[in-house]
């Protein structure tokens, strides 16, 4: 109510900023377009209209499914995004022809199009380069907000879309899209619980591991490069570590009595938090991945478990039974200062910290298994999924603004996604096989 | 731009954090003895390689498609000179007909009165068989987190062995494992299914 009349307003805004910015530099240029702001907390809040024709396809190159298919991955990022109603995949614009791109913009613009993406495509052998040109639609020349290229290897050509649609979000809202993030998860297609890993729109989903045996909670690491999973390969379960990207062998991380499990990378990538029962009940050590040094945060008789480190990297959250059941707590880095995050009764695991620093998305029964969200000074713990089935295993992605989980409402355990208030819950991968236990990569390099 | 803005602000808490978290203690507990498991440590990565840079060098954008890594065997243990030698794997015990599964109320590990009688019998064969050893497995059904059932798994293996050590079975015979709700005998959203699964498992090995 309160926000749906802000929003009222700032839906005039960019049209009175895009009108000044038009008249102060008529010539298209490289100008950004950081006066016209969405909202983006809100889902549902009001949707900017773009257009996204698709990809003119440069003389001398060969790819002709191209154009059209980077369009639509263009067009199916941003409708993800929530923030734009898109029309994708329309007949190419021309390439070099100022008055006929004006005529088309005018068409798009008549049919109310506020935005309008032309993507150009040239592929020359090993080599993909795409270019972008964002128009503004409402203003009266069309103006150019910004043109960027990107060059990839032919092999990764779809990621080019991911990457042009990260721009567009960039230019709208300040921040890069996600559509160039991979999502990591536990796949049972091949018989076994092995890692997979896929593009953050489920396409190209490729085993990591064949170790016929059971593999558990993979983690991105800050950087995109490698994961941090539990694995039953060696017979008991120890922490392990793979490069994703690269051909290196499988690294042991933590291989202690007992059990090595829920790996959680610090910001800074130099130190992995995890649960070890090594030294009687689980309890939270961080491990400084240089030397090799484990110290010890928790020392409770209870289960201590879990941990996920603040965006700061100077608190974690983590899992603790000192209270009774299954309760979030936070403490500094260092194990000090702990205090109780989630309020009484029932059964709280799974915290994971936003990339925004403010909010906690943790699981909590109340009945079967759902996603909450609590502030992290404790207050407001509201609900974001209500069935059917299980939904567990929440992964942020680095807007702090969509999550991917793990639900079996359809029957099998398959990833879905959703906004950060619960909305947008829909489903991401239909197998094969069931997955389980996703984590969101950070932006690729 | 919003962006530099933030990585500014961000660098000076990373060095702050670096300076508080960078230079542990050394930890106030050693290592103690877990009461029942008595295999010894396995060997332990004490000094991965490190990382090469973090980042990334120009035009290594086109290395992001995954590759997959050797066959399990080529794990790297990099480090820990003089490693002590790992407890038995999981792989070399058997079942074995004479040991009886006991099973566990939802969310908890004591054992109960029943299932007492149950273990008194697994001690009696055990102390018979004296040149088998025994690997104790946990399980939880599928309800709970993975993460959570992994330890309350361990939790019933532990009180299973605790209990068998106090009927007389050498501590040193036993092993065990949490295989958390990882191995279900059954898949169905039961309460019976569910009351299966709740177990804790026995294998052994002859010396």
């Amino acid at each position: 109510m309160h926000r749906a009349r802000w929003l009222g307003l700032l839906a005039w805004l960019p049209l009175l900023l895009v009108l000044t910015a038009a008249l102060v530099s008529p010539r298209p240029s490289h100008s950004q377009a950081v006066d016209v702001f969405l909202n983006v907390m809100t889902g549902g809040a009001k949707k900017l209209n773009i257009a996204v024709p698709e990809f003119t396809l440069l003389p001398a190159t060969d790819a002709r499914e191209l154009p059209k298919k980077l369009a639509e991955v263009v067009g199916a990022d941003l409708k993800f995004s929530a923030l734009f109603s898109v029309v994708a995949g329309t007949a190419p614009l021309p390439a070099n022809d100022p008055e006929g791109l004006k005529k088309a913009w005018g068409e798009f613009a008549a049919a109310g199009a506020h935005a309008g993406l032309h993507g150009l495509l040239a592929v020359r052998g090993d080599r993909a380069e795409a270019e972008m040109r964002l128009y503004d639609l409402t203003s009266s020349e069309f103006r150019l907000i910004v043109a960027k290229q990107f060059v990839l290897p032919t092999a990764e050509a779809r990621r080019l879309a991911h990457k042009i649609a990260d721009e567009v979000v960039y230019q709208f809202t300040g921040e890069l899209g996600i559509a160039d993030t991979k999502i990591a998860a536990v796949g049972s297609a091949s018989g076994s619980k092995e890692l997979y890993v896929m593009d953050s729109d489920a396409v190209g989903a490729t085993r990591l591991t064949s170790t016929e045996s059971i593999n558990l909670f993979p983690v991105w690491s800050p950087d995109a490069r490698s994961l941090a999973f539990t694995s039953y390969m060696r017979g008991y379960p120890y922490l392990f570590r793979l490069f994703v990207f690269e051909r290196r062998p499988i690294q042991l991380l933590a291989g202690f009595l007992g059990i090595n499990s829920s790996p959680a990378w610090s910001p800074d990538g130099k130190f992995v938090a995890m649960t070890l029962t090594k030294d009687g009940t689980p309890d939270i050590y961080v491990m400084n991945l240089a030397t090799g040094a484990l110290r010890r945060l928790t020392n409770h008789w209870g289960i201590d478990t879990e941990p996920s480190w603040s965006p700061t990297g100077r608190e974690i959250a983590f899992v603790s039974e000192r209270a009774g059941s299954a309760h979030l707590f936070i403490m500094d880095a260092e194990g000090t200062n702990v205090r109780r995050l989630t309020p009484s009764g029932g059964f709280n695991t799974q915290p994971r910290w936003s990339p925004k620093g403010d909010v906690i998305v943790y699981t909590s029964r109340h009945g079967g298994l759902d996603l909450w969200a609590i502030n992290v000074d404790g207050s407001n713990p509201r609900r974001l999924t209500n069935g059917p089935g299980s939904n567990e295993s929440a992964s942020w992605a680095p807007n702090g603004r969509h999550l991917v989980f793990q639900s079996n409402r359809l029957g099998s355990w398959q990833l879905f996604t959703m906004l950060a208030d619960g909305s947008e819950q829909q489903p991401l991968t239909r197998g094969p096989g069931e997955f389980t236990s996703p984590s969101w990569s950070s932006r690729l390099p | 731009m919003v962006q530099r803005r933030a990585i500014v602000l961000v660098f000076p808490v990373l060095m702050l954090t670096l300076f508080l978290v960078g230079c542990p203690k050394r930890p106030a507990t050693t290592t103690a003895a877990a009461p029942a498991p008595s295999a010894p440590a396995p060997a332990v990565s004490t000094a991965p390689a490190p990382t090469p840079g973090m980042g990334t060098m120009p035009g290594a954008a086109g290395a992001t498609r995954p590759v997959t890594p050797g066959a399990p065997g080529a794990v790297t243990t990099p480090g820990a000179p003089g490693a002590p030698a790992r407890p038995l794997a999981p792989r070399e015990f058997v079942a074995s007909a004479d040991l009886k599964d006991i099973h566990f109320d939802f969310d908890k590990y004591d054992i109960r009165p029943g299932d007492a009688k149950m273990l008194d019998e697994n001690a009696q064969w055990m102390k018979a068989n004296p040149r088998y050893l025994i690997l104790i497995e946990g399980h939880c059904d599928e309800r709970g987190t993975n993460e959570y059932n992994l330890a309350l798994g361990e939790r019933r293996a532990k009180a299973t062995v605790n209990y068998l050590v106090s009927q007389g079975v050498a501590a040193n015979r036993m092993t065990l494992i949490s295989y958390g709700e990882e191995r279900q005998l059954c898949m169905e959203k039961t309460e019976e299914c569910w009351a299966k699964n709740r177990r804790a498992h026995f294998l052994v090995k002859s010396q």
